[in-house]
């Protein structure tokens, strides 16, 4: 099936899933990348869940959308880039030296005061607290961005 | 950083190159070089160095005479830069700290890798009579992650344990020595701006009777300063205490600078929930003004009999030394260098 028709469909099913909401990020259609089909199924590897399969019934020209994610979701891409945007600002990383998601605080040279300064830059852009203890163990921006999701989850739940 | 569990096996070395540097004997003279990696010798008259000699022993510092006693050793990474001096100091690294200086990407933050290092190992050579080669020394962190020496199971130096801390900014790096007490310092630049303002800082991270005195102040560069000054303590109180910062958040003790017993450190209301018993007001504080460029806060463990809310704690007695290892060293508290705020 050529992959555009794969996307389109993928996109509707998405819409329509009550029971992944967190599929209800429309960029997933995207990211069929790497797409391997065979008869009856269809799977490919996303950034965001682990494995998606998609089984179609022989009869059916409708999808219906399993997925399995093993160990824990990763934070968002935007919320990673957030991140980052506030560790450069307060760093003042200069232009040519990447921040990603692995950078490490105290590679960028980030000290003490640099620390709570961007823990506080965090709770005023995502509205959270984060304790001490949670902030102590904060080396990465992708362990900011996980910490974050978790509060935001937490707050809404 | 990895810690080690091995012992400390070589010890007592005296302080010579070892090989492949050459050491010739002429007439009663040792002349030591030093080889780079590629085999070629340095020129004897190095610009900058005194008299080349990039070997020459650290001399004996002054010894600690009572635990209230802290010396300070600190060096200024702008102002090192001959490349043949950053490689000695390196050497004196071990493999993982080696390892921690090349993950850092700048090279600015890798000097001051090299250099923290190569200061604390000299520094702990200095006071340990010189006799232990800066290379041997060993680290551990507590469970809290703070760094401690692992000194070797029958070495006397482990009788009257001597207690370190770091603390560096971008332009001065400093190691605070005491004896028998545990120690933490912190430094920053006076000029140091925030992004953030200054009390929505203060009301987040301090207590209130602080931010009330910071309130107060209606200069705003006197508030910023007042800040960093209050800053300094908390964070010397927080290392010296070794339990990290959520073992000793900045909201739940108070530091008061300007009491007529000096600096005297408080638990607010909030600490006496369960979890925070270790918070102990048992400590020396010191600040003062380093080049008219840093502020440094030391503050070291009070374990005098005679503490009680009437005496007067004796002033910390503080020495300071600029240094650039192997070559120079400075005596600057007693000069306009070091000037004690309280």
């Amino acid at each position: 099936m050529p992959a555009f028709v794969l996307q389109l469909y993928i996109a509707m099913c998405l819409q329509s899933d009550p029971e992944c909401p967190a599929l209800l990020d429309s960029r997933i259609h995207l990211e069929v990348a790497n797409v391997i089909s065979s008869r009856s199924s269809v799977s490919f590897r996303s950034q965001k869940m682990s494995f998606v399969s998609i089984r179609s019934r022989p009869s059916s020209l409708r999808f219906k959308i399993c997925c399995s994610a093993t160990g824990e979701a990763q934070a968002k891409k935007e919320t990673v880039d957030k991140v980052c945007m506030i560790v450069k600002k307060q760093l003042a990383v200069p232009d040519g030296t990447p921040v990603t998601a692995e950078s490490k605080f105290s590679e960028l040279g980030a000290d003490s005061l640099d620390t709570v300064e961007i823990v506080m830059g965090l709770e005023e852009e995502f509205n959270i607290t984060v304790d001490e203890t949670s902030a102590q163990d904060i080396a990465t921006v992708q362990d900011a961005a996980d910490l974050i999701e978790k509060l935001v989850t937490e707050k809404t739940a | 950083m990895r810690h080690h569990h091995l012992l400390l096996r070589c010890r007592a070395m005296p302080l010579l190159p070892l090989p492949p540097r050459t050491l010739r004997v002429s007439g009663g003279l040792v002349h030591h070089r030093l080889i780079r990696c590629h085999g070629m010798p340095i020129p004897r008259r190095t610009p900058g160095v005194s008299g080349g000699r990039l070997f020459a022993s650290l001399p004996l510092p002054p010894p600690l005479q009572s635990p209230r006693e802290v010396h300070v050793w600190y060096l200024c990474p702008d102002e090192l830069n001959n490349q043949s001096q950053l490689n000695m100091y390196e050497e004196l690294l071990s493999p993982s700290e080696r390892e921690y200086a090349d993950s850092m990407k700048a090279t600015m933050l890798r000097k001051d890798v090299v250099l923290s290092r190569a200061l604390l190992r000299t520094t702990l050579s200095r006071y340990t009579g010189c006799k232990i080669d800066p290379r041997s020394f060993e680290f551990k962190k507590n469970k809290f992650g703070k760094p401690e020496v692992l000194w070797p199971l029958d070495d006397s130096t482990a009788e009257q344990p001597l207690h370190f801390n770091i603390s560096h900014t971008t332009s001065l790096i400093a190691c605070g020595i005491a004896i028998n007490a545990h120690i933490g310092i912190d430094v920053e630049e006076k000029k140091r701006n925030t992004t953030k303002n200054i009390l929505s800082l203060a009301r987040r991270y301090f207590t209130p009777s602080e931010v009330d005195s910071l309130a107060e102040i209606s200069d705003s560069d006197a508030q910023r300063k007042e800040f960093l000054k209050l800053w300094t303590l908390k964070e010397a109180y927080v290392k010296a205490l070794g339990m990290g910062f959520s073992g000793a958040p900045f909201s739940t003790f108070s530091i008061m600078l300007e009491t007529s017993k000096g600096i005297r450190i408080s638990k607010t209301s909030n600490a006496s929930r369960p979890g925070y018993d270790h918070l102990s007001e048992n400590w020396l504080f010191t600040l003062a003004e380093l080049n008219s460029s840093h502020y440094m806060s030391v503050c070291i463990e009070d374990s005098s009999r005679s503490q009680g809310p009437e005496d007067s704690p004796a002033p910390v007695g503080l020495k300071v030394w600029k240094t650039v290892p192997f070559v120079e060293d400075t005596l600057v508290s007693g000069t306009e260098a070091v000037k004690l705020i309280a």
